[in-house]
């Protein structure tokens, strides 16, 4: 098995490859595992890389997350999932918004409300670029509650972390962010999660709600996944999901998780293609809305 | 925290986390002082081996490596004046001409001796103030960047010499202006890219640097023709004598001043070391001993940089740089969670870490002192090998990297550029310093710009902003006065 990385070691992309990796090896699922980073390009230049060599291989994987939906819709690069056989998604991480722990603020509606009143005013930060994760997050939930994105006034940092930061000197008031980069800060009592994109509560925060219970129907996770290249065989698909599903309910990866804080996710083979699909068109219609999609544009 | 500190000594003087810490340490300066692989390739190579230790083993040796690969990373500025890191770009300006006079030894010396210095001033401060100085991180927000930024980019009109201000600053714009490739952070939209993926996440510093400093450089040795190798054979580590006395005042400021620098998320040892050097011009005193501090001041603040960069991974969990993302993901491995709860969390590890940068220091000073005759015999090879060899290791170091062959060609083509412009009198610094804070500058003047809904009086309410306002001001008097007083000098002719 060899797994093509598209960023370079040591963010979430590269965790959860080496991860996975580790575990089927250490259970005896893979006799080994072979890894490679491939930055740049946005994940463009992994991409070209595995089409280009996946025969080299015997068993060629590739991991992969959200944003490889976001950027073939805005036409980043000329691939998407479909190019791709999706095999499973493993993790995600579900999107928070955060404000700091002694803000007035006290509930989303408030949030919402501010919005309304004051369109334009509000600062709200995010961890990544325009047009990407946090952005579409941010505008999937205003766009629920019938609020323009322009209502708040994004802001991007160059990472969740510097983010956070920016939350925590006050330079921003409210912070569209993943689960995972801002529990450190919730746990420490120093931010305060007003309402999470999770389809139930977090196990973790058992007094935060989600956006569902609040109504407004917003179900979003950044899932990382697996994908193997568009000629792997049906049979072998089906095996690579029998040993993940293996690996799943084994203690070691429930040790993972539970180390690295992250959220399991169970979509395996046809129901991850599926589930790519209808995140695809939930993005689109938010993408469009935010100007980053032609209107008629198929995402060329 | 004395309780912390004798944990912190059991801890570090374990028998198998001294192996680890000395095996970090070397692998980190033997990767680091190669041209084009820094901190960041030195650590992304050495994370398979830190899977296989327990956490506090495994952040003593991965800081080893971050720190090893920064004591080691000024070898190549100084001797091929290819600097891997964008934190020994300014050890160049003086290392590399003192290494062609032909002390290639003295000037490896210094930067050693300068980055132990640097190193444990470093890690004295982080023991001392690592939870309280946490805070100094959140004061700075982006208005405080956007000045720092602008302090760092007036002070090339400074660094110039006499007649050179203008070329300089035009270096400096085109090297701005190169930053601007690739994503543009706050539209979300691509620039200058070409629709060329390659292009999309902007151009890479070690293929910069690379280009204009390593490259052309042995392109103009080419068209210089000749082929004497370094004049004098001094290769021995030696110091002068009175070196250490000239520069101990120099390594003083700029390792208190490099700690402080590298504390700030995003600013870290770049910022240091170009201060550390800028404040040591300032100081000038055209004696003998003036290129050796040009050598240590930024080679002790990049150093202290390095360890300060520790405060706000540690303490926040924030990784100020692209190195110590890459650390916070091996913490994260662990399960570690670095931020405010980890002092209480993992006693053993954060104070751990902290006491092995002592015994680390030691380390790499027996490491590096003895290998430096060996090194900096490079020098001394006649140009018709030193050449190709130069040209190699630059390609080399680029292409591993990124592993792109584009990256190839284009670093060719800039290299050309680069050496036009040298020919044309320009010099190459001011373009390599614009290009690195160009990004940073740009992010955190248009965030400043957005939050402050276009108005510019965030200049002048914020305390911090306006002291580094009045600094920039100053900053612009000195060649100001010169530039006038040459043209009443013309005038009055």
């Amino acid at each position: 098995m060899h797994i093509v990385i598209p960023a370079g070691p040591g963010g979430g992309l590269d965790g959860t490859a080496r991860e996975t990796g580790r575990a089927l090896v250490e259970l005896g699922l893979v006799e080994q595992v072979s890894f490679e980073n491939v930055s740049g390009g946005g994940g463009g230049r992994a991409m070209a890389y595995f089409l280009e060599n996946a025969e080299r291989f015997d068993l060629p994987v590739l991991v992969n997350s959200t944003p490889l939906v976001l950027r073939s819709l805005q036409g980043l690069f000329p691939f998407g999932f479909r190019d791709l056989t999706p095999v499973a998604a493993l993790v995600g991480d579900h999107g928070v918004f955060v404000v700091r722990a002694d803000s007035a603020i006290e509930h989303w509606d408030a949030v919402l409300e501010t919005l309304r009143n004051n369109p334009g005013k509000m600062v709200i930060g995010g961890g990544s670029v325009r047009g990407s994760l946090d952005h579409v997050v941010l505008a999937l939930a205003l766009e629920a509650a019938d609020l323009p994105v322009r209502a708040g006034r994004y802001v991007p940092y160059d990472g969740g972390g510097k983010a956070m930061l920016a939350l925590l000197g006050g330079e921003v008031e409210l912070l569209s962010t993943g689960l995972g980069e801002s529990m450190a800060f919730v746990a420490g009592g120093e931010a305060r999660v007003l309402a999470v994109t999770s389809a139930t509560r977090i196990t973790a925060l058992p007094d935060v709600p989600t956006l569902k219970e609040l109504g407004y129907p917003v179900v979003f996770a950044n899932w990382r996944g697996l994908f193997g290249s568009p000629t792997m065989a049906p049979q072998v698909r089906r095996e690579l999901v029998d040993q993940l599903s293996a690996m799943r309910t084994s203690p070691h990866w429930e040790d993972v998780l539970e180390r690295r804080g992250w959220t399991s996710l169970e979509i395996d083979a046809a129901a991850f293609g599926a589930y790519l699909e209808a995140q695809e068109t939930q993005l689109a219609g938010t993408m469009r809305n935010l100007g980053f999609l032609a209107p008629s544009d198929d995402g060329g | 925290m004395w309780e912390g500190i004798t944990a912190g000594l059991t801890t570090a003087l374990d028998p198998g986390n001294l192996a680890w810490v000395v095996a970090g340490c070397l692998a980190g300066t033997l990767i680091g002082m190669l041209p084009g692989l820094g901190p960041i390739t030195a650590i992304a190579l050495m994370i398979p081996v830190s899977y296989s230790l327990d956490p506090a083993a495994g952040m003593i040796m991965m800081a080893g490596v971050y720190y090893g690969a920064v004591f080691g990373g000024s070898t190549s500025s100084i001797l091929i004046n290819a600097p891997g890191v964008a934190s020994t770009v300014a050890t160049s300006f003086d290392g590399y001409p003192m290494a062609r006079k032909g002390q290639a030894g003295r000037a490896l010396a210094l930067a050693a001796y300068a980055s132990f210095a640097g190193g444990v001033v470093g890690a004295v401060a982080l023991l001392l103030f690592a939870s309280t100085l946490a805070a100094l991180a959140t004061a700075f927000q982006s208005p405080e960047y956007t000045l720092i930024l602008a302090f760092a980019l007036s002070s090339i009109a400074a660094f110039a010499d006499r007649g050179q201000v203008l070329r300089s600053l035009a270096a400096a714009l085109v090297g701005l202006m190169l930053g601007t490739v690739g994503t543009d952070q706050s539209a979300g939209v691509q620039r200058f890219t070409f629709g060329r993926l390659d292009l999309t996440d902007g151009l890479s510093f070690v293929l910069v640097a690379m280009a204009t400093f390593a490259l052309a450089e042995a392109f103009r040795m080419v068209l210089a023709g000749d082929d004497d190798a370094a004049s004098t054979r001094f290769a021995h580590a030696r110091l002068h004598p009175g070196d250490a006395r000239a520069v101990a005042p120099a390594v003083g400021r700029s390792s208190v001043l490099g700690f402080l620098v590298g504390v700030l998320p995003g600013a870290g040892a770049t910022l240091a070391s170009f201060f550390a050097y800028d404040l040591q011009r300032r100081f000038r005193r055209s004696d003998a001993a003036d290129g050796a501090r040009g050598i240590a001041a930024p080679e002790s603040a990049n150093n202290a940089a390095c360890t300060g960069s520790f405060v706000p991974l540690l303490t926040l969990g924030i990784p100020g740089s692209g190195t110590t993302a890459v650390l916070l993901g091996v913490m994260l491995s662990y399960g570690v969670q670095p931020g405010p709860r980890l002092l209480e969390a993992e006693p053993t590890m954060f104070w751990g870490v902290i006491v092995s940068m002592f015994i680390g220091n030691v380390v790499l000073l027996a490491l590096n002192l003895p290998l430096i005759p060996y090194i900096s015999r490079i020098v001394y090879l006649r140009r018709r090998v030193l050449v190709p060899f130069v040209i190699v290791f630059s390609l080399l170091g680029v292409y591993l990297t990124s592993l792109n062959s584009f990256d190839i060609f284009l670093m060719l083509a800039f290299a050309l550029a680069g050496l036009a412009l040298r020919l044309a009198g320009f010099p190459l610094a001011p373009l390599l310093l614009g290009f690195i804070l160009s990004g940073m500058l740009e992010e955190n003047l248009r965030r400043t710009v957005l939050l402050a809904d276009g108005s510019w009086t965030f200049l002048l309410d914020r305390p911090v902003s306006l002291v580094l306002l009045v600094l920039c001001v100053l900053v612009w008097l000195g060649p100001l006065k010169r530039l006038l007083a040459r043209k009443r000098g013309t005038q009055g002719h």
